[in-house]
């Protein structure tokens, strides 16, 4: 639980030994077979899982392990989570021989002193042996839980200065041995959790890595431990070359950006981080010297296993979707993560909060830094919320509700070189499911009023980002209600010359006389009536709004993303005729009088 | 004579079985993408020819022409459906836009977006609310309705979706906006949420009936035009259409509900293997269809193939209305084979009828998996193919997978044999995917496998799944246009209701299944279908507060007549139990600490046909077959002279030991080494492993 122990877990590790030899069809055949069996496990669990955020959202993951803790496979889910899974075996493997592994083992753990990200994500996982005895890989599924056990339901402390705050943290603990459940130990942590759904989902997690494991054991018979072994190496050093070959396409330099948080939970201004990114040949390097180090700051604490992982969100991000997910990503990257800072703690720091911010500052930071390079996928895979709000409270019989707020929604959306932001969040996020209205409803007394777009609210650019979106709800029962607001200071950048999104706002009690604006953190009990508006800020644009195409700005304002005055202050787009009677008409010579003044007027601004 | 023609649209193939007595008889020719009626006319020209008619007399003795068609889907494929418009709940207005979150790469950052039915421009609010228990929480602004109208009307829109929050619970609101809306607009075509979709929640709901909307009208002048043609070639009867759910309508009835067609292609297949499968003894089926362009995986368990919903996709829209299972690969006759970054890779991309693979010799230069059989000898250029349309040339091929082994470091028929194992490992793998998502062991099944080319693969993915029997019909290749003919008339839908299992409204849920009864009588009664003739199937929707789909428990059946027996006071507790039972199979655990909620009733209304007769058995005497010729083929192990077989030559009784190869006039079937392939009484084949 030292630094010492992250540099270990995170060393680069050798390929596998193996005397066979592979051919490349035959490695990538073996490659499908064991991501298909990936995809199983997750579906199991998805199947299984009782609580709406693994079965009905889709927060989950399933990736393999190999036995020098090499990921690979990252098959299906959430990228989020692909990324940190090895870290947390590695931990497990280090543990071999003294925590006795054996075939029919199940493991669990969540510590983020001991590789983990967040506590709310489990990763469940399972030692494949051959029949020889050998090792040969760790099927693991991880899934954000809804509770951990801490202070607060959710396993969310504004805040807290610990990890103990937050909930029970468990390096490698060992739940089925030799096929066998160890009840007690699996009591225990039933136990630290306040949701009845959790054991189900436990044990949806265990019988989803023990029916892969199963699987995995037919293939091993079936090609051989080398084979298998030979066609991971394969896997890996192919995905690392081609991550090589597209660094090798970017012009060497050093990329620099600096990304701030507002503030932290506790109020402290403007928390930095500071991404270098190297490219030197195919050799990319990125470095976080620079980034806040203060040890006083509150709540922004993100993991060493997190930081890595999110960097590599936003490096796959900017690659070709198709390179296969493992481990040859990391070997293609040099990380430096100065020891102490916000992106790698000390030993016992709140994470769960830091999972949000400063992770998604780190991915912003990485994406800006390249995004000259690669404008083509700029798009900073973020959520810049701060938290959603959360509202709790009780049913008559007693039972505790919580709507935590992850709706159907427009944010952080950024454009890319070509293309407007579009859709609700960026790629990477795609694959949950937000909640709904009627869904919410019917569970909960809330009454959802809007959850609309609002015109002119997200970065302006050649290419804009999609505007962010005003939720308004109403709460029908009294309950309590926590906040926490990020990015109002220090919205989504633009990339490459575009505009910022805009800031994000919330406000409680709204329509009344005592409506107040969360400036930083809010925890409070609401009456019933209450009304609360999160405005979110939307995606951030690329390149110069004023060389945005007149016709699309035109279409923009028919389809009120941006209004009439918008059209001509941030584009210098003069249009003509009314919204009313939909003859709306570029006027190109005023449009272009416009931008010649707009462009001077910036030039003369440069230079004073 | 009395001919009944099944019709199959296909991304390469137009598929006809005629039925006729007792005898199938089958045809196909190429798709017109151009205009997909003229490849119909074309089949049937020649259908009225194999029966030495002319069309219009072959026309006026057909019973019944029954039509799958993939129209709708064409029409979100090209995005040139119908100019469309969405009102909707003030607060509500960008669901469509934010798709819950969803995106299809998330990968991919440069993922270009969806093209959207309902720009935000005629994406347009009222206020008004109803809750969740169906109060009005505001009343219906109807100056607003108006309004919205006018702004609609300036659009040119032709065809308005109307989807308001709870309008599942209380229709009320929707109603009137609908009203409004003929009297503002009275030429647009009007589609309402609580009708075309009536449950919750509001993004499945709306973009369905978006949907609908959009194809709607595309999807009523095709038929119109096709039915023109027909009548006006002598055909007399009603055309019947294959819906997505597995059953076929009349045009009437999909005129009022055009999304039903929608993803239908692959249904009438499915509901061929279920009546095959049952017929021949096997009701657990995992059914692989692999044509031109696409492998399509589904599964019948008890002899049947439900039709059910869930997070459905289609053409990057969300589709809610119950529909057959049915899993897409890409990769068929037509997918290229391709390295990239390193890898070889087959498919998606298909080189579709036009040019098709090199082989067609119709200017196509990209090797394709047709090609690949070509070079295994698999297939030959000896023989005619799909039926003597044209025979396969050899020009060109082995130079195309010269070039990929060129990349890969070897010759042409290791890279063909390359190609061949990589299809087959994708298929592999998306079995298991499919099977894996129900929870299923694939060894437990047996395969049926159709398609112009799934017999010559089904016997690989059978070894590898652990299947140890493959059928493969006769009627394989034009399984799909058969299956149109098995396919019952069917009316499928549900009402919502939200009541806690033990206390449920029984009148209201009595009222709404005679609504749903009285809809489909009238629709059966307009298709000369008797009431008594008319099987009621009363469906329970149920789930767990929360959950995003409801399962579907089928509560009473009743033939004849409606009858409203079961709804006792037992009632609450047979649907928990029922419920209970399911969900323990689907999802492996029940709440302990909580009950489901009813959420709605469905009605499924079907009405006998007739039905081709599908035999079964093995009592004619084993005979041993004799191959025709010999032919250097490649079946995995190697080059080695295979015997070939003519399928036109075996009868009942025939064995054949693999490795072999059996020509068909449409398809072509591989025993591979290990296997055996008997022929049953009704000439159908069985391969054992």
């Amino acid at each position: 639980m030292t630094f010492e122990l992250n540099r270990k877990l995170a060393a680069k590790r050798p390929p596998l030994p193996t005397r066979a030899d592979i051919d490349p069809v035959t490695a990538s055949i073996i490659r499908g077979a064991l991501e298909t069996v990936c995809f199983e496990a997750c579906t199991h669990l998805g199947r299984a899982a009782s609580s709406p955020i693994i079965n009905q959202s889709n927060e989950r993951n399933s990736s393999i392990i190999d036995s020098n803790g090499r990921l690979v496979v990252g098959s299906v889910g959430t990228p989020h989570l692909t990324f940190v899974t090895q870290l947390t075996v590695r931990y497990g493997l280090m543990h071999f021989k003294d925590y006795d592994w054996g075939p029919g083992d199940v493991f669990l753990g969540n510590d983020p002193d001991h590789g983990g990200g967040h506590l709310p994500d489990y990763n469940v996982y399972a030692p494949v042996f051959d029949d020889n005895g050998e090792l040969v890989l760790v099927q693991a599924l991880q899934a954000h839980q809804g509770d951990t056990g801490g202070k607060d339901p959710g396993g969310f402390t504004l805040e807290a200065t610990d990890i103990f705050t937050e909930g029970l943290a468990i390096p490698c603990l060992k739940l089925v041995h030799r096929g066998e459940k160890r009840r007690d130990v699996i009591h225990l942590i039933e136990r630290n959790n306040r949701f009845s759904t959790f054991s189900g989902d436990l044990a949806a997690m265990i019988g989803g890595v023990q029916m892969a494991a199963r699987e995995h054991q037919v293939l091993i018979r079936k090609y051989g431990t080398d084979k298998i072994r030979a066609a991971l190496n394969h896997s890996v050093e192919n995905t690392e070359r081609r991550f090589r070959e597209e660094i090798a396409k970017w012009p060497d330099g050093n990329y620099k950006a600096s990304v701030f948080i507002d503030a932290d939970t506790r109020g402290t201004p403007d928390v930095k981080v500071q991404v270098t990114c190297k490219v030197d040949g195919d050799q990319l390097t990125v470095d976080l010297t620079g980034t806040d180090d203060r040890q006083n700051l509150v709540g922004v604490w993100n993991t060493f296993g997190n930081t890595r992982g999110y960097i590599m969100i936003q490096l796959c991000a900017m690659i070709d979707p198709t390179i296969p997910k493992n481990e040859g990503l990391f070997n293609a990257v040099e990380f430096i993560i100065p020891e102490g800072c916000i992106a790698h703690p000390p030993p016992n720091k709140p994470a769960a909060l830091g999972s949000f911010h400063p992770a998604c500052e780190i991915t912003e930071a990485v994406c800006i830094a390249l995004s000259e390079i690669v404008p083509e996928r700029a798009q900073p895979q973020v959520y810049k919320i701060g938290m959603p709000n959360a509202v709790i409270g009780f049913y008559d019989n007693g039972m505790m509700w919580m709507d935590q707020g992850v709706d159907s929604r427009s944010m952080d959306a950024s454009a890319v070189k070509g293309i407007d932001g579009w859709g609700s969040c960026p790629s990477s996020l795609g694959g949950l499911l937000l909640s709904m209205a009627e869904d919410a409803e019917m569970r909960f007394p809330v009454l959802n009023i809007s959850r609309e777009m609002t015109t002119d609210y997200g970065g302006a650019g050649q290419w804009r980002g999609a505007p962010g979106s005003l939720n308004v709800k109403k709460v029908l029962k009294p309950v309590s209600a926590m906040a926490w607001m990020v990015s109002a200071k220090h919205p989504l950048r633009g990339m490459c010359g575009g505009d910022d999104a805009c800031p994000y706002s919330n406000h409680f009690l709204v329509g009344t006389k005592d409506e107040y604006k969360i400036e930083l953190v809010e925890s409070t009990q609401l009456p019933a009536g209450s009304v609360i508006a999160y405005q979110h800020g939307g995606g951030a644009g690329f390149g110069p709004a004023i060389n945005r195409d007149p016709e699309a700005v035109k279409e923009d304002v028919l389809d009120e993303y941006v209004s009439i005055e918008a059209a001509r202050d941030r584009y210098g787009v003069v249009l003509t005729g009314s919204l009313d009677t939909y003859d709306i008409k570029v006027d190109i010579e005023a449009t272009q009088a416009l931008r010649n003044k707009m462009k001077s007027e910036r030039i003369e601004g440069a230079i004073q | 004579m009395n001919y009944r023609v099944g019709i199959d649209i296909g991304g390469t193939f137009t598929d006809f079985a005629l039925l006729k007595d007792d005898r199938i008889i089958l045809h196909k020719n190429l798709s017109t993408p151009e205009d997909r009626s003229i490849g119909v006319m074309k089949g049937l020209h020649t259908l009225a020819e194999k029966e030495s008619m002319t069309l219009s007399d072959f026309l006026s003795e057909c019973d019944a022409i029954v039509h799958g068609t993939t129209i709708a889907d064409n029409t979100l494929i090209e995005m040139n459906g119908a100019m469309t418009g969405l009102i909707t709940t003030q607060g509500f207005r960008d669901e469509m836009e934010y798709r819950r979150g969803y995106k299809e790469d998330i990968w991919d950052a440069a993922l270009p977006p969806f093209k959207q039915i309902t720009p935000r421009r005629r994406r347009l609010t009222v206020p008004e609310r109803i809750l969740f228990d169906g109060s009005v929480y505001l009343p219906l602004d109807e100056d607003a309705v108006r309004h919205v109208c006018l702004k609609l009307k300036k659009q040119n829109v032709e065809s308005v979706a109307i989807s308001l929050i709870f309008s599942f619970v209380n229709p009320a609101h929707e109603k009137r906006v609908a009203e409004i809306v003929r009297e503002e607009m009275p030429d647009v075509h009007i589609s309402m949420s609580h009708q075309v979709l009536p449950r919750g929640p509001e993004y499945d709901r709306t973009s369905t009936t978006v949907v609908n909307a959009y194809v709607g009208p595309r999807v009523t002048s095709y038929l119109d035009n096709l039915v023109d043609r027909l009548r006006n070639n002598g055909y007399k009867n009603q055309l019947m259409v294959m819906q997505a759910s597995g059953g076929v309508m009349t045009k009437e009835y999909i005129d009022g509900s055009p999304i039903r067609v929608l993803a239908s292609g692959p249904a009438g297949g499915v509901i061929g293997s279920a009546h095959t499968g049952l017929a021949k003894g096997y009701s657990n089926l995992l059914c692989v269809d692999m044509g031109g362009t696409s492998y399509d995986m589904s599964i019948v368990l008890d002899g049947s193939a439900p039709a059910t919903v869930g997070w459905n996709i289609h053409h990057r829209y969300l589709v809610g209305v119950p529909m057959i299972q049915v899993e897409t690969l890409g990769a068929g006759g037509g997918s290229i084979c391709q390295i990239k970054g390193g890898e070889l890779q087959v498919g998606p991309r298909s080189a579709g009828s036009e040019p098709g693979p090199i082989c067609y010799g119709r200017g196509g230069t990209e090797p394709t998996v047709t090609d690949a059989l070509l070079m295994l000898g698999i297939l030959s250029t000896e023989t005619e193919f799909a039926g003597g349309s044209f025979s396969l040339t050899k020009a060109g091929v082995e130079a195309a997978f010269q070039q990929l082994g060129d990349q890969m470091g070897y010759g042409a028929e290791e890279a063909a044999f390359d190609c061949w194992r990589v299809v087959n490992a994708n298929m592999i793998q998306a079995i298991r995917r499919v099977t894996a998502g129900k929870g299923i062991d694939p060894k437990e099944m047996v395969m049926l496998a159709y398609g112009g080319n799934g017999p010559a693969f089904a016997g690989v993915h059978a070894d590898a799944l652990g299947i140890e029997t493959v059928l493969i019909p006769k009627a394989s290749p034009t399984f799909s246009a058969l299956g149109t003919l098995l396919s019952k008339p069917t009316i499928d839908e549900e009402r919502s209701c939200i009541f806690p299992v033990y206390s449920p409204n029984l009148d209201k849920m009595k009222s709404l299944w005679q609504e749903l009864a009285h809809r489909s009588e009238q629709y059966f009664y307009n298709a000369n279908i008797q009431k008594g003739k008319i099987r009621f199937n009363y469906l329970l929707n149920m789930r767990y507060s929360g959950q995003n789909f409801s399962i579907s428990l089928a509560m009473h059946t009743s033939h004849g007549s409606q009858d409203y027996g079961f709804l006792d006071d037992k009632f609450g507790e047979k649907a928990l139990h029922l419920f209970n039972q399911r969900h323990m199979a689907e999802f492996d655990h029940i709440r302990e600490t909580e009950l489901p909620e009813i959420t709605g009733v469905r009605l499924v209304s079907s009405a006998d046909n007739i039905t081709p007769p599908i035999g079964a058995g093995f009592s004619a005497p084993p005979i041993k077959a004799s191959p025709f010729k010999t032919r250097r083929v490649n079946l995995g192990e190697g080059y080695a002279d295979t015997p070939i077989f003519s399928g036109t030559e075996l009868r009942p009784g025939h064995e054949i030991k693999g490795p072999a190869i059996i020509e068909e006039t449409f398809t072509t079937i591989v025993v591979y080494p290990g296997w055996k392939l008997y022929v049953d009484d009704y000439g159908d084949y069985e391969m054992k492993k």
